[in-house]
């Protein structure tokens, strides 16, 4: 009796099931005739999600032709590799839905066979837009998983690289994909990649952002713990030094892990680049990020309190341009430092053609206006124009963001007590920096923790002939990237 | 005895290095030219190197008590007291550590106050200096050791200011050399003990550093450094200041800023007060943690509460001293604690050490 209330639960688990399925447009049932034995078999499939030409041309014309007498024989016939025969009705939901077509004979009704015919929509593979390079190659990721893992074994063929698969999402069940090098990365560090993933508590996530928040060691950061990148060969480059990836299906961004902040101002284009010119670009950044967070609290904090600092000769330009502004310095401030963010905001959210005009309209016409209206002083319109500019050559997108914001805490300092605001607020955001980590590893390292060797690839860059070691950070299983062959004594000039 | 510091907590040796110098490195500097020579004329720059070199036969008797017991004074004072005197006498040090951090940062808002908002608000900045204090030791002794590393290395600019007053010094001002008595000399060196206070810290962050024993040539290093810079500070400012105009000057440090001259800066006193705010926050942070690591030794108080009930310990006790003489006797009485600590009780200690190692192996 017991295989009898078995068999016959399973039955009516896949009969609501298939009522279940009745109740959406795009499900379908449709039943065949074999033409030799007149055995009747049926197709279920959900239209949507199967390329219907697979079908047509390689599981039709067999099964109508050739002759077959139980569900093992459908194997023989259909050239498909991905067909799978199951009795177990509780796949057929998750089957269906990751696009396979269902196939049941009439005679059998216990067992059934998934037949592969997953209708790939995929765009074509184009340029990094967010990380441009003007050398360098010129791919970035898409929104398939297969299709981003196929660049990275491309780059990267050994068999080392493993890619582990996981689903993450009540309700959306993305596929998110862990790739990392066998005896190299540290298992630690994949092993709390791996528990962090498979914890994720969300119904429905629909891109790699969504990773980066449910995963950050500090979730109430403005800075971002995982670098995102839409390179494929910043993946190659990371998963060689030690790191892991992440990538997550229907998202273009992969994710780095652990990452440390100077990771963050250095673009990938500074690897194709000698290694004096990457240096000096990378400083260029450093300053420029620095000169963009402090240089408006700096106006602030002199012209308020601290207009002694200013030599006699710059001061008459400071006074001249302010002698017909009405408001404080710290309201001047706020009103173009808003502005900007405005034009930014209202830049990023137009469609391309029309965000241009939008700048240019807010740009000029906006800037010379309040200045001639006497709201603004000019040498403050050019200082804050010049900070926008600076805080866009930060290479990673969030990080810039992050920066946009941490001028506001440092304005308000600066209004309150003067240079020694922006002081104490630098302090603050040093310590906020020395205690995040990215996946248990300092953030600030090389810098805290002072590391020497590390130093190599962090500030500046060195050449490649002095990377020899993985970053310390890391831990790596092989510290040693490559054995430097000694070169043999110089010789004397012309020798 | 106590809780084993678990090693993700632990710092490199030679981060004691850092520890060890931003620690001794605080208000001291911006003003102890005028008090030494006041006591040892153009001389006391010979004191300073004495004192100096003096805090390194401290030193080796730290390390070795240290050592000895493989834990931090605490185990020391169980080992030679016994459970209940050892808490005792280690409870004072709660109240020596509370008493530092206040000096520190009454007397950095009595630097800004005159130099440069007379108004400011001496509860609201120090709740403000508080509550990013409680904010670093929350996040471990690791970020404490990061703050004073920063400590260190970003006001380093800041020496390059001093060549400044070069171009006006005037090396012949330290002759002659020796025509002091010794006492008075002595005596300029006892004055320096609040300068060069801090490297007590030690017998409290002895347990968090991995492999103690390299540490051993950092902190003398640390130590070494300070007494460089000091010595250095001290001719500099002799050569700069003639005796008569340096006793008019109550920080003389501050004063030589006022030669800096640069085509976009001007009076660069502001700037080098607003960044000494870096330096004195590693002196305070390391201070209010050693303080609540002996809470939380002694009276069993969680760290996290400990810090806070400090805190506020300090808020309140900041409001005693308000006039300039308040915060001078303050000062003193600092640096006579101070003294009596590192010279008087370590060397104590370290001799009962030897007493009762010996009596314990019999």
């Amino acid at each position: 009796m017991g295989w009898f209330t078995k068999k016959h639960e399973q039955l009516d688990e896949k009969k609501s099931l298939e009522e279940y399925l009745q109740r959406s447009h795009d499900f379908k049932q449709v039943s065949y005739i074999n033409q030799h034995t007149n055995k009747k078999f049926s197709f279920s499939f959900i239209t949507t999600l199967i390329d219907e030409s697979i079908l047509q041309e390689n599981a039709l014309p067999f099964l109508l032709e050739k002759s077959f007498e139980t569900i093992e024989d459908i194997k023989k016939i259909i050239p498909i590799a991905d067909l799978q025969i199951s009795s177990d009705p509780s796949e057929m939901e998750q089957k269906l839905f990751n696009g396979y077509v269902l196939l049941t004979l009439e005679t059998d009704q216990k067992n059934f066979a998934f037949i592969a015919a997953q209708k790939e929509v995929v765009r074509s593979i184009t340029q990094p837009e967010v990380e441009f390079s003007v050398i360098g190659p010129k791919e970035a990721f898409i929104e398939s998983l297969e299709q981003n893992l196929n660049l990275i074994r491309k780059r990267l063929p050994v068999k080392e690289l493993i890619i582990e698969e996981y689903t993450v999402g009540t309700l959306s069940k993305t596929k998110v994909a862990i790739l990392h090098m066998e005896g190299i990365t540290d298992p630690v560090n994949v092993q709390n990649v791996t528990d962090r993933i498979k914890n994720v508590k969300f119904d429905a996530i629909t891109d790699s952002s969504y990773i980066v928040q449910l995963i950050s060691d500090n979730k109430n950061s403005p800075f971002p713990q995982l670098l995102d990148t839409e390179r494929p060969d910043r993946v190659t480059a990371i998963l060689a030094e030690g790191k892991i990836a992440i990538f997550v299906d229907g998202s273009p961004q992969a994710l780095i892990t652990p990452t440390t902040l100077v990771e963050f101002f250095s673009s990938f284009e500074d690897y194709f680049l000698n290694w004096i010119l990457s240096s000096f670009f990378r400083l260029i950044r450093l300053f420029a990020v620095a000169f963009s967070i402090l240089i408006t609290p700096i106006y602030v904090a002199t012209l308020s309190y601290h207009y002694e600092l200013i030599p006699k000769d710059l001061m008459n330009t400071l006074v001249t341009s302010r002698r017909e502004i009405p408001l404080p310095p710290i309201l001047e401030a706020l009103f173009l430092e808003l502005t900007i963010e405005l034009l930014r905001e209202a830049g990023a959210r137009l469609p391309t053609k029309v965000g241009q005009t939008i700048g240019i309209v807010g740009g000029i016409v906006i800037g010379t206006a309040s200045v001639e209206a006497g709201l603004t002083s000019n040498v403050l319109l050019i200082i804050v124009a010049l900070a926008a500019l600076a805080s866009f050559t930060t290479p990673v997108y969030k990080m810039g963001n992050a920066i946009r914001l941490l001028r506001f805490p440092f304005l308000f300092f600066a209004e309150l007590w003067g240079l020694l605001g922006i002081v104490f607020c630098f302090c603050l955001l040093m310590t906020h920096l020395l205690r995040l980590t990215s996946l248990n590893r300092p953030f600030l390292e090389p810098i805290y923790p002072p590391r020497l060797t590390d130093m190599k690839d962090s500030l500046i860059r060195l050449p490649f002939r002095k990377q020899t070691m993985r970053p310390q950070t890391l831990r790596t299983l092989q510290p040693l990237r490559f054995t430097l062959t000694k070169k043999k004594k110089r010789g004397d000039i012309d020798e | 005895m106590g809780q084993v510091v678990p090693e993700k907590a632990k710092v490199s040796p030679f981060l004691v290095f850092f520890l060890v110098h931003s620690m001794q490195l605080g208000i001291g500097v911006l003003g102890f030219q005028r008090i030494i020579a006041l006591t040892a004329g153009y001389d006391a720059w010979i004191s300073v190197i004495i004192a100096g070199l003096s805090i390194h036969i401290i030193l080796w008797m730290m390390y070795k008590i240290l050592e000895s017991v493989d834990g931090d004074i605490m185990d020391a004072h169980t080992f030679v007291f016994g459970r209940v005197v050892g808490k005792l006498i280690t409870l004072p040090f709660i109240v020596y550590f509370s008493i530092v951090a206040i000096t520190l940062i009454r007397t950095y808002i009595e630097v800004i106050q005159v130099w440069m908002f007379q108004d400011m608000s001496v509860f609201w900045y120090s709740l403000a200096f508080c509550g990013l204090a409680i904010y670093i030791i929350f996040g471990g002794f690791r970020t404490v050791t990061g703050v004073a590393f920063f400590g260190v290395i970003l006001p380093l600019y800041l020496i390059f200011t001093f060549f400044f007053a070069i171009p006006y010094a005037d090396l012949r001002n330290l002759l002659p050399i020796f025509d002091h008595s010794i006492k008075s000399l002595l005596l300029a060196s006892y004055q320096m003990s609040l300068t060069y206070l801090g490297y007590e810290i030690l017998l409290f962050i002895y347990p968090y550093i991995k492999d103690p024993q390299k540490s051993k040539k950092w902190a003398h290093l640390g130590v070494l450094y300070s007494t460089v810079l000091y010595t250095a500070l001290t001719i500099i400012t002799f050569a700069y200041f003639s005796e008569g105009q340096l006793q008019k000057n109550v920080w003389a440090t501050l004063t030589m800023w006022k030669v800096v001259q640069m085509p976009f800066v001007e009076r660069f006193e502001y700037i080098g007060i607003a960044n000494w705010n870096i330096i004195i926050l590693p002196n305070f942070c390391i201070a209010l943690w050693c303080a609540s690591r002996i809470t939380k030794k002694v009276l069993h108080i969680q760290q996290k509460y400990g810090v806070i009930i400090l805190s506020i310990v300090i808020l309140i006790g900041i409001n005693f001293f308000k006039t300039r003489e308040q915060i001078n006797t303050l000062i003193d009485y600092t640096g006579k604690v101070s003294f009596v600590i590192n010279y008087g009780y370590i060397p104590a200690l370290f001799f009962l050490m030897l007493i009762v190692k010996k009596v314990k192996k019999k």
